[in-house]
């Protein structure tokens, strides 16, 4: 009885030997690769802070000024090209002047059966001939 | 415990046999009769043991790491900043990673060596490089910032002794732009000027004194008042100006009246800090902060806010301006004299000499020098930035001559930044708000701001900017759309001591909308040139102005602010009190050539 006692408690101590080695190379294998992730990420955030100033560098007002003046036809903003929303005048009713006049022919009614006013192409005016309409300044 | 006795009895060693075998047995025995004392004995000394391990622990485990080479060389590895932002997130100052080379004398075994091996990879001078090594340091560094290609160089030769070691830089992606308010940090990322010193100051220095490790993480970024794409655009058109008008320097600045927020700020000539500049050189103070000068015709609103607050003098009073002002010795005349009594509008409106004059002798020395103290105009201003100026006045004597030549800007001499938080507060309703480098809120800066002059003073103050702006001197900026209000201020710069005719110094303040202000513009030229357009003049109105209103042009939708209709009840306060804000047209079209 005690033999067999002895017996158990030799496999139970070897089993728990076992047991703690595997749990503490568990833990220092997961350590490295937390300090691994952790180098990682430091490596990504130092990279990140390049780019960052990179981006920066590359984007400045001063940089994109002269590319822009020697590659673009685009000019400065002129305020008369700025008018609120207030300012647009409504889209003007649905004016066809050629279907119109196939309307009134009686031809076109069955080949375009009423046609669709979103679809037209309208041409809204703005007033002051400003054709261009900028709400967003450049930024 | 035995005892050693050479001559013994046989029995006399029975008997002692017997009694170390008693002793041994007592030592042994767990009798608590025989050895409770012992056990006692034994277990203290346990204790004691245990007591020594525990303590031990304890002390390894509060001791700081043990100090490491890196630790070693943490003092001298440039710490990391703080990013600096403008206020839409964009960066204007940020740290970037390099790497340097290192040396720790005391491993190289052979110097001479070393030395020949590093300055053949490394562009650094042989000699100094061997008397470093020589040093009896534990650290010295060979070079800063190396290139990734020199890294990998360096790394390849092997030597022992010889590290690398990673290094924050300061980098300014946007060079000179807003150089004077960003200042720079030098080579061990130490704020040298600007803003980086004022870092510095609020407690960064500090906290790597104490050694803590600060990285880019645990930095909050700070986020400044200051648009960099306004910046650009502000510099961009002041350096076109001054290339134009052929000043010899000239300075532009954005501020938002409500919080005193330095939005755009330019000085030239200014500097590139990631080189590193030599910010001892006068050409390249910041002219607005640092520099002072008598900022002529522009504190003549100053002088009629006072005579206007003070409730001796209305916009409809009139004052006379139809001979020249004798004062003492002094005899005070007009740039373009009108020769008649002029009412408050037209004497702002001409910009008459006289007419400030005679207002603030009107309320006599006293008063006029305790408006200007309360405006801030007689002490040094202090902002965030470390550099600032002293201002510049008769502090012996301030005679009646100081009083009348002051009111219309010339013997009194401050920071034009200082001038704007003036004209802010004339503008704003009376508040004097400190500018700031900083992003802050309304709330925030009317709380600690002074209530200066009287709501509908400053009311009255904008009407004159406006009537300025629409039929006297600054015609220049009235830009359609923004119901625009300015002065203009030329002064003529005294060189060694006198006045000289030809050579000027011309501003010009514009606040927009004049109705609901937000925004107030200052340029400044310093020595700007007659054209042939301008028909020889170089007054305020033809350079500063010209380029103030440019300036608006460009920079308002930038802003955020489109232009819109003129508004039709601009100043409702004094339309109660019964005040009209406009000129007899005769008088208008009577200023016409005005500018001065």
């Amino acid at each position: 009885m005690t033999r067999l006692f002895n017996l158990l408690s030799v496999l139970v101590l070897l089993g728990a030997a076992g047991y703690a080695y595997t749990v503490k190379y568990e833990t220092s294998f997961r350590t490295e690769q937390i300090a691994k992730a952790k180098l990682e990420i430091k490596a990504e955030q130092d990279g990140i802070g390049v780019l960052r100033a990179e981006w920066a560098f590359l984007t400045r007002p001063e940089r994109i000024q002269k590319l822009s003046e020697r590659y673009l036809d685009l000019g400065p903003l002129s305020l008369a090209q700025i008018d609120s929303f207030s300012g647009i005048p409504e889209r003007l009713p649905h004016a066809d002047a050629i279907g119109d006049k196939i309307d009134l022919l009686g031809l076109g009614v069955a080949s375009t059966p009423s046609a669709d006013p979103a679809a037209a192409p309208a041409t809204p005016r703005t007033k002051g001939g400003a054709s261009t309409k900028t709400t967003a300044p450049a930024r | 415990m035995t005892l050693a006795i050479e001559n013994s009895s046989p029995a006399a060693t029975k008997s002692r046999w017997a009694r170390l075998g008693r002793t041994l047995r007592g030592l042994f025995s767990t009798s608590l009769a025989t050895s409770a004392l012992r056990i006692r004995l034994v277990a203290l000394l346990f204790l004691g043991l245990y007591g020594l391990v525990c303590g031990r622990l304890v002390y390894l485990g509060l001791k700081p790491e043990p100090a490491n080479l890196r630790r070693a060389a943490a003092d001298a590895v440039a710490a990391a900043r703080p990013d600096l932002l403008d206020r839409n997130g964009e960066i204007l100052a940020t740290d970037v990673k390099t790497m340097s080379v290192f040396a720790e004398p005391r491993r190289l075994s052979d110097k001479d060596e070393a030395t020949e091996l590093l300055t053949a990879t490394l562009p650094v001078d042989a000699k100094q490089l061997r008397e470093r090594l020589g040093s009896r340091k534990g650290f010295v560094w060979v070079k800063r910032e190396v290139t990734p290609h020199q890294r990998d160089e360096v790394f390849h030769l092997g030597l022992a002794g010889v590290g690398l070691l990673a290094e924050n830089k300061r980098v300014y992606p946007n060079g000179p732009l807003a150089a004077h308010v960003l200042g720079f940090a030098d080579t061990d990322n130490i704020g040298v000027a600007g803003i980086e010193k004022y870092v510095d100051g609020q407690g960064l220095a500090n906290l790597h004194g104490a050694g803590f490790e600060l990285t880019a993480e645990t930095l909050q970024p700070i986020t400044l008042s200051l648009d960099l794409k306004a910046t650009h655009a502000v510099r961009d058109e002041l350096a076109k100006g001054i290339e134009h008008f052929k000043a010899k320097a000239g300075a532009a600045a954005v501020m938002d009246v409500n919080t005193g927020e330095v939005v755009a700020l330019a000085s030239l000539p200014d500097y590139d800090p990631n080189g590193s500049p030599n910010i001892r050189d006068k050409e390249l103070i910041n002219r607005l902060n640092v520099g002072i000068y008598e900022m002529g015709s522009t504190f003549k609103a100053l002088t009629i806010a006072m005579a206007l607050d003070s409730g001796k003098v209305n916009l409809n009073s009139r004052v006379d301006a139809r001979s020249e002002l004798n004062v003492g010795r002094a005899t005070i005349h007009d740039y373009h004299a009108m020769h008649r009594v002029l009412d408050v509008r037209e004497v702002f409106v001409h910009s008459s000499n006289i007419g400030v004059a005679r207002m603030a002798l009107g309320l006599g020395v006293e008063k006029h020098k305790a408006f200007l103290y309360k405006l801030g105009q007689l002490t040094r201003m202090r902002t965030e930035l470390p550099e600032s100026a002293e201002p510049m006045w008769p502090r012996k004597r301030w005679s009646e001559i100081s009083t009348a030549t002051i009111a219309f800007g010339h013997g009194l001499a401050v920071a034009p930044m200082q001038a704007m938080m003036a004209v802010g507060a004339l503008m704003n309703g009376g508040y004097l708000i400190t500018p700031t480098f900083l992003k802050r809120s309304e709330e925030e800066a009317k709380k600690n701001a002074p209530q200066v002059i009287k709501p509908e003073t400053s009311e009255a103050m904008r009407c004159l900017m406006r009537l300025n702006a629409e039929m006297g001197t600054a015609r220049k900026v009235n830009v359609p759309g923004y119901f625009v209000g300015g002065k203009t201020g030329t002064a003529e710069k005294s060189i060694h001591g006198h006045y000289v005719k030809n050579r000027l110094f011309t501003t010009f303040m514009a606040v927009l909308p004049a109705d609901k202000p937000k925004y107030l513009f200052l340029t400044l030229m310093d020595e700007p040139q007659g054209l042939p357009e301008t028909h020889g003049e170089a007054t305020a109105a033809w350079n500063s102005g010209f380029v103030t209103g440019e300036i608006i042009k460009r920079v308002a939708p930038i802003l955020g602010m489109p232009p819109r209709a003129d508004p039709t009840e601009p100043f409702p306060t004094l339309a109660k009190l019964g005040y009209g804000c406009s000129v007899t047209p005769a008088a208008a079209s009577a200023s016409a050539a005005g500018a001065h």
